[in-house]
């Protein structure tokens, strides 16, 4: 009874993913011998797990080597701002926008054409799509870096980060080469599970494959896309039976990437117990550089998405379009209202729902560390499956149930992708509350449910904030879940962004992209802002 | 429903089309009154969502039934959902009442036994469909439409090419071939199986194909498929090595074709709807000097169409919906460019003289072409397939 909460929200989390799987893994010979027979396959599974892997290690490295150059050097405020606009944005909307910057006729070239490049034309170049993926590559570093960043941030709640590199200063290391020794390892244990997440969005993805990623043959999951939307329906075991595999390879690596860990981590205590000072406060210049280029790549798409939604005929090499043309803008606002107001519904709710659930959770689990963890592995799970490999099933279930095409199953595929993020940050926030205040409350004569009420909620009120800022966001951003679960009759600025891209009038499709970013966007900026306000007599108060 | 049920054995059979009874129809006019029609469309040109919008609005005060856009960023979404619905036994108050559809889709839907029907010869308006000038609005894809689908608008396959650049432009293969050769990296197409993509297949080998041999895409593939197809792969052989990006990558679909084109990086870009550049010129995506036009020997030719699923919910108001929207006043502002310019399937000689009118007002942008010449109706379905796994094993791995 005392656990009753954590088995409602295990159950809201996972019975779509069993009940999806359920459906799509079926053992089809047929569909089997048949992909082994597809040309390129090899080609295709070979190109997911090398960009997905390579892009999570360059994430993982840059978040924390940023990490830790910003926090030592002081503009770890300005970093968090500066990734946000990042974070916020879909992926398909910074996919497209980085193929505006990095293509031959996109603005890195029109800057140095003709005046140094004597280009009139766009070269011929594959400086995207190119065969090796490094621009899906980089476009997933892009997007992922920041999210892994966010994770440390919220990591470093649990680590004493101060004290520890006061200790290394004291033991003569300078400041970076102290925080690396000492407090990366402890954050990097904090977020394995967010890491494991980028690792299987990498090879999973498509929205990045689709702009960014090699074409002949494109990566694993973009052949599957094909097949999931192809008209002949004789296609459809075929793609089933290939997220299978797409799964068991991504679950491998999985695999793979835990050994690899530990190894890496035997070499660093190596390393660390060599002693070797390093003290130049050069240590943090190319990290910073680093961060600066990625950060500014991913910038710029993003303006030169704005740019060309606003823009009218814009031939290379001219570096500006002709003429400004707020067509685009001024049509997509006719539309744009609706499906934003049913967006923000849908995103409010499975805010509050994620929220209410974790914190309700999290009480029975204060101070057991071991089933916390336990929740959150088996919270991740959805996020470590291929979607496509659950979402057919999860269709047929919500079909059974006939809640699909409504809100409530829009909202329960929502709140799947949200608890994973939600339980991350609030169940250990609640956690790391001093347990003094609530008994000194109790002694004191109060109820459980007013201790609750007028302890625990006012000092997890900046967390929960945050909480319900970041189911918000999952909430805004997730297009398949939407699709699958609302039937297609549910249009949130995810599924119109898709559509509008898919016509490939490019101004149109910024517009909804741009939209979809605000509104998370906001929501960052609101929690932050209103935890500020609240708690600005107060001192001490958890973040 | 059950109106609409006994109103079918009536009107089943073939689709030659004999005037409906007024009073059965009115029947299905009552039975709609307040339906809601969950329209799957796709949705990724605000052109065209903003043309469903102004039907709906004219519907619901005319008839009373509410028309619910469901913008897809792909129709095979739709059919993945009647699929599931069947696969969980949802036999009735499916999602899906009517669906935007042609040539592949609907024979998967038809021959799964999805769709609703027969229905066409029901509506008061199916009369004036132009089957026998423009046979493709009775036979989608060879495949014979049956009274289960309902032609729409038409198409013809289009090449657009920027005047600036292309002072002549190519109307045959051979022209295109040399083209090519002589300015390397200006030309590319959508990948198969992208449909844009894969139509250009067709369409090359409608026309590398000696007219004798062209009888035979009627028919299913065969074992002949090879020696027939032999003229394609040899063209696309001494092309590609000369194009964008030397045939290694292509664009993902006509749309991002559009976009290279715009951007100058390509020279050439295709599409099914001749006024496409036109429209997109105006719109101010493209170039003002895009122009548009059709191979001399003959240019792929189509249409696309309405369908019901077998589970739609509202059976009557989607038959309402489609009867409206195959109304000349609904065709003519259709094939309007400032709207959306598709091509009508109404064989507009026959209407009332005022209907003809709002047809003859019409004006054809700068970039679209004339639609004279001959048409090529598309080859059967299997012919899709077989193209897409020959080109895949041929160019589709490095």
């Amino acid at each position: 009874m005392k656990f009753l909460a954590v088995w409602v929200l295990l159950l809201s989390a996972l019975l779509p993913v069993v009940a999806g799987l359920a459906g799509t893994v079926q053992l089809d010979t047929a569909a089997w011998s048949e992909l082994f027979k597809t040309p390129g396959l090899v080609q295709s599974l070979t190109l997911s797990v090398w960009t997905g892997s390579v892009a999570s290690v360059l994430a993982l490295a840059l978040a924390h080597v940023v990490l830790a150059a910003a926090v030592t050097g002081g503009w770890s405020g300005r970093l968090r701002a500066a990734s946000l606009p990042l974070l916020a944005t879909p992926h398909l909307a910074v996919g497209i926008g980085l193929t505006l910057v990095l293509a031959p006729s996109g603005l890195l070239l029109r800057f140095l054409s003709p005046w140094a490049t004597g280009f009139t034309q766009p070269p011929d170049w594959a400086t995207i799509q190119d065969p090796l993926g490094l621009a899906l590559i980089l476009g997933l570093v892009i997007k992922e870096a920041p999210f892994l960043l966010l994770a440390l941030f919220a990591a470093l709640g649990q680590v004493p980060a101060e004290r520890l590199v006061l200790q290394t200063r004291t033991l003569g290391y300078g400041r970076l080469k102290g925080w690396l020794v000492a407090v990366a390892p402890l954050l990097q244990r904090q977020i394995r599970l967010p890491v494991a997440a980028v690792l299987v969005f990498g090879m999973t993805n498509v929205e990045m494959a689709l702009p960014l990623g090699p074409r002949t043959p494109p990566p694993l999951a973009l052949v599957l896309w094909q097949w999931f939307t192809s008209a002949d329906l004789d296609m459809r075991p075929l793609a089933m039976a290939g997220s299978v595999l797409l799964m068991l390879a991504s679950l491998g690596m999985l695999g793979l990437f835990m050994l690899a860990g530990r190894l890496v981590g035997r070499v660093w205590r190596f390393s660390a117990g060599s002693g070797r000072r390093v003290t130049s406060a050069s240590g943090g210049l190319m990290p910073g550089g680093l961060a600066v280029v990625v950060g500014t790549l991913g910038l710029a798409s993003i303006i030169a998405l704005l740019l060309r939604s606003i823009a009218g005929p814009w031939r290379f090499p001219a570096v500006l379009p002709e003429h400004l043309d707020p067509a685009a803008w001024s049509s997509a606002a006719s539309v744009l209202p609706g499906v934003a107001g049913l967006t923000l519904a849908l995103g409010a709710t499975t805010a509050l729902l994620a929220v209410l659930l974790v914190l309700a959770a999290a009480e029975p689990l204060r101070s057991d560390a071991v089933l916390r963890q336990r929740v959150a592995m088996l919270l991740f799970v959805p996020l470590l499956i291929p979607q496509m490999s659950f979402l057919f099933g999860l269709q047929i279930l919500l079909l059974k149930l006939r809640l699909d095409g409504t809100l409530a199953a829009v909202v329960w595929s929502h709140l799947v992708f949200a608890l994973p993020y939600v339980w991350g940050l609030l169940a250990e926030a609640r956690a790391s509350l001093d347990p003094r205040f609530t008994d000194t409350a109790r002694l004191l004569g109060a109820g459980r449910l007013r201790v609750w009420l007028t302890v625990t909620a006012p000092l997890l009120l900046r967390s929960t904030l945050l909480g319900l800022a970041l189911a918000f966001g999952v909430s805004v951003a997730v297009y398949l879940p939407t699709l699958f679960a609302g039937g297609g009759r549910v249009a949130t600025l995810a599924t119109s962004a898709a559509a509008a891209m898919t016509a490939g009038d490019m101004r149109y499709a910024a517009a909804h992209g741009a939209a979809q970013a605000l509104l998370p966007l906001t929501a960052f900026v609101a929690a932050v802002v209103l935890g500020r306000v609240v708690f600005r007599r107060r001192l001490g108060v958890p973040g | 429903m059950l109106l609409v049920a006994r109103l079918a054995p009536a009107v089943a059979g073939d689709a030659t089309v004999t005037p409906v009874p007024a009073a059965a129809w009115a029947m299905v006019e009552e039975e709609a009154r307040g339906q809601t029609v969950y329209f799957n469309a796709w949705g990724g040109d605000e052109a065209i969502n903003r043309y469903v919008a102004w039907a709906a609005q004219v519907i619901k005060a005319r008839h009373g039934v509410i028309l619910q856009h469901v913008p897809l960023a792909d129709t095979a979404e739709a059919v993945s959902r009647v699929l599931a619905e069947k696969a969980a036994g949802r036999t009735r108050d499916g999602s899906v009442d009517l669906i935007w559809i042609n040539g592949e889709n609907f024979a998967s839907l038809r021959q799964a036994g999805l769709l609703s029907g027969p229905w066409v010869a029901a509506l008061p308006n199916a009369p004036l469909l132009d089957t026998h000038g423009n046979p493709t609005t009775v036979v989608d894809m060879t495949l014979p439409t049956a009274g289960y689908e309902l032609a729409w608008g038409s198409a013809r396959y289009t090449l657009f090419y920027d005047s600036q650049v292309v002072l002549v432009p190519p109307r045959d293969p051979a022209g295109l071939l040399a083209w090519i050769r002589a300015h390397p990296g200006r030309f590319t197409y959508p990948q198969p199986p992208n449909f844009l993509g894969t139509s250009f297949l067709k369409q090359l080998l409608f026309l590398l194909s000696p007219e004798l041999a062209r009888a035979r895409f009627a028919a299913p593939v065969g074992a002949d498929f090879d020696a027939l197809t032999q003229p394609l792969w040899a063209w696309l052989d001494s092309a590609h090595p000369h194009m964008w990006r030397t045939g290694r990558i292509f664009p993902a679909s006509g749309p991002a074709q559009r976009r290279l084109l715009g951007d100058g990086e390509v020279d050439f870009a295709m599409g099914f709807n001749p006024a496409e550049a036109s429209r997109a010129i105006s719109r101010g995506e493209l170039p003002g000097s895009i122009r548009g036009v059709f191979f001399s020997g003959g240019t792929l030719t189509n249409s696309h169409f309405l369908a019901i699923p077998f589970n739609a919910r509202a059976k009557a108001g989607a038959m309402v919906v489609a009867n409206f929207l195959i109304s000349p006043e609904a065709q003519a502002r259709k094939a309007d460019e400032r709207i959306w310019g598709d091509p009508t399937v109404l064989l507009v000689s026959t209407l009332a003289p005022g209907d003809v009118a709002r047809f003859a007002t019409l004006r054809r942008g700068p970039a679209t072409p004339e639609s004279v010449g001959r048409g090529f109706a598309e080859p059967h379905p299997s012919w899709i397939r077989a193209l897409e796994k020959a080109w895949n094993r041929r160019y589709g791995v490095r």
